[in-house]
């Protein structure tokens, strides 16, 4: 697989005024020379390759944007190099855009006030995609998804939905080689996540395009990531596959008992008996994350049933969702 | 390489005007009730301005030697040269919010110009309006003054009036650009814009303090005097008059480079 984008030690820096309080605070900042350096981006290295789908992800604030606006060509880093299919983004911003598509969560691209077809056609121009390109992609596009009722209904009167969809079709129109997706399924109901997701994956499997998606959805990780990248206060946390992820903590499995009437209140008398476990409760179900290194799972569930009336159980394997949030938590051993 | 980089040149930024502003003004005109209200809007903001330039002229007749015809066609020319930065250069108005909400962003990720595609975005048809009011004002003040009227007449008029509004047009840029360092830049926009109010008066009349503020710090002289001199009074025009085709250039190069530098130092807010 060649390599698309190839980043070798990157680290961002800005330089942040340090603010005092109070209105007296405020005139002093005036003529303040405090700055102090906040490193949003520490020494990163990744590459990837074309046709990945990656999953970029971490805690807000962690410096996935930063990482983002660098390879778009919008920031230039500090230190370290960047090439996205041979150019230095910052230094040929235009050159580089030619290759990119970017969807930025709720920032529609699109104009505002035209039908999609008409922005569609603004697009043909910018990107100057020639006739038989367009018209493919357009077949492509109804194929995948019913464009139809989109295409002559003005950006400004569409959904939340609508428009994310239409703004995903509009990054991929010029058969870009990278697409970067930036919270693509953000506030949208779960049909229309089910739909962007399928539609990405159709256009990855067509186009052979790289996508670089960053999320807090865990079900867009696991609906279209083989490969996640973590980073955390600007550092690297974790570059692999998921099943390897999953391996780390392989050793958690959740356990989930059905106790009758208010679990809250027997999840609470379940906390105090078994104190290194984390329990949680739901309407229903009673969950108790088992480190199994600790304890064995059947040894734990003998041990409840001497006290509580167990009426059901499950048992699961740890969840991307419960990975990821251990690695914001606790990071990787 | 999927598509062969050929240079961008005129021709290609033109035809993406023409269809963005096609498709614009083709939406606008969807919503009648807006299109007519604003339009009437504009009609009495011409006529209210043109009357209080008459009740002026009822109380004075002529202001520092400049008579009733020539302050009118100082008047006509700064609504003419002041209808480019109103029509193509509007959102300019709007790029301070565009910064602070971080969207800004949005225009960095094309593969076009970047001062050329934000400002493409909006075209304000009421500036076709004070065009007609202006070109009339001309019209009937040449009319009365019994100007010649040749085609070099009209090649000056021209040249000057476009030397005129690439000065305002630079003002406006480069006061716009000044929301990529400083947080509310409104105050600024609004300073330069208010200035512009001067632009229909001789520069003669004000203090020399004035005049040379006018004249090279917010060169508003520029944007109907030093130019209307060439037409008016072709004997007493001075070497600034002749300059100002090239100074119109310069500024306006100059204000380009600061929006650019501005925008590329731009970093955007965290998403």
């Amino acid at each position: 697989m060649p390599e698309i984008i190839e980043i070798k030690n990157i680290t961002k820096e800005f330089k942040v005024l340090n603010r005092r309080e109070g209105l007296k605070g405020s005139l002093k900042d005036l003529f303040s020379r405090d700055y102090k350096i906040v490193r949003a981006v520490d020494n990163v290295s990744l590459s990837i390759g074309q046709g990945e789908i990656v999953g970029y992800l971490g805690p807000n604030g962690a410096g996935k944007s930063t990482t983002i606006k660098m390879m778009t060509g919008v920031l230039e880093p500090t230190s370290g190099e960047i090439l996205v299919d041979g150019n230095i983004p910052y230094r040929n911003r235009t050159k580089n855009a030619q290759n990119i598509g970017v969807v930025f969560g709720q920032r529609s691209q699109l104009w505002w006030a035209l039908p999609l077809v008409e922005s569609f056609k603004i697009l043909k121009d910018i990107y100057r995609i020639p006739d038989e390109n367009y018209n493919g992609m357009i077949e492509l596009y109804r194929s995948l998804v019913d464009i139809d009722p989109l295409l002559h209904k003005p950006v400004r009167q569409m959904s939340l939905g609508q428009r994310t969809l239409s703004d995903i079709l509009a990054a991929f129109l010029h058969d870009p080689k990278i697409v970067f997706l930036d919270e693509p399924t953000i506030g949208l109901d779960v049909s229309m996540k089910a739909k962007i997701r399928t539609l990405i994956h159709a256009l990855n499997k067509e186009k052979k395009t790289t996508v670089i998606l960053t999320t807090h959805d865990m079900g867009d990780v696991d609906a279209l990531c083989h490969r996640i990248i973590i980073i955390d206060k600007g550092k690297m946390l974790y570059d692999n596959d998921i099943e390897h992820l999953k391996g780390f903590f392989g050793s958690y499995r959740t356990l989930k008992i059905r106790v009758g009437e208010d679990p809250e209140k027997q999840a609470e008398k379940i906390r105090a008996e078994l104190p290194e476990f984390s329990v949680s409760a739901d309407d229903e179900w009673i969950s108790v994350l088992v480190d199994e290194e600790k304890a064995k799972v059947i040894d734990v569930l003998g041990q409840l049933q001497k006290t509580h009336n167990i009426r059901d159980m499950q048992l699961e394997e740890i969840s991307t969702e419960e990975v990821i949030k251990k690695i914001y938590e606790e990071g990787v051993q | 390489m999927k598509t062969t980089m050929k240079r961008k040149g005129l021709i290609f930024y033109l035809r993406i005007y023409g269809k963005i502003l096609a498709q614009d003004l083709k939406s606008k005109m969807s919503y009648r009730a807006d299109f007519i209200i604003s339009t009437i809007g504009m009609i009495f903001t011409n006529i209210a301005g043109f009357v209080s330039f008459w009740i002026l002229f009822r109380n004075f007749s002529s202001i520092n030697g400049w008579g009733y015809y020539e302050m009118l066609f100082l008047y006509g020319f700064s609504l003419v040269s002041l209808t480019p930065v109103q029509c193509f250069f509007d959102n300019n108005w709007s790029l301070r919010q565009y910064v602070y909400s971080g969207d800004f962003i949005k225009y960095c990720f094309r593969p076009i110009n970047l001062f050329f595609y934000f400002q493409s975005e909006v075209f304000d048809i009421k500036g076709l309006g004070q065009l007609a009011f202006g070109i009339g004002t001309i019209a009937y003040s040449w009319a009365n003054m019994d100007l010649p009227f040749d085609a070099l007449m009209l090649l000056k008029l021209i040249v000057f009036m476009l030397t005129a509004s690439l000065i305002m047009i630079s003002l406006q840029n480069a006061a716009a650009a000044t929301c990529f360092w400083i947080q509310n830049s409104f105050y600024v926009l609004d300073l330069v814009f208010r200035f512009k109010d001067y632009a229909k008066y001789p520069v003669t009349i004000f203090s020399p303090v004035f005049r040379f503020i006018f004249t090279f710090v917010f060169p508003i002289a520029f944007i109907a005097y030093y130019p209307s001199l060439v037409i008016l009074r072709p004997d007493e025009v001075p070497i600034l008059s002749w300059l100002s085709p090239v100074i119109g250039v310069i500024f306006f190069f100059i204000s380009y480079k600061i929006w650019m530098y501005g925008a590329t130092k731009y970093s955007g807010t965290g998403s």
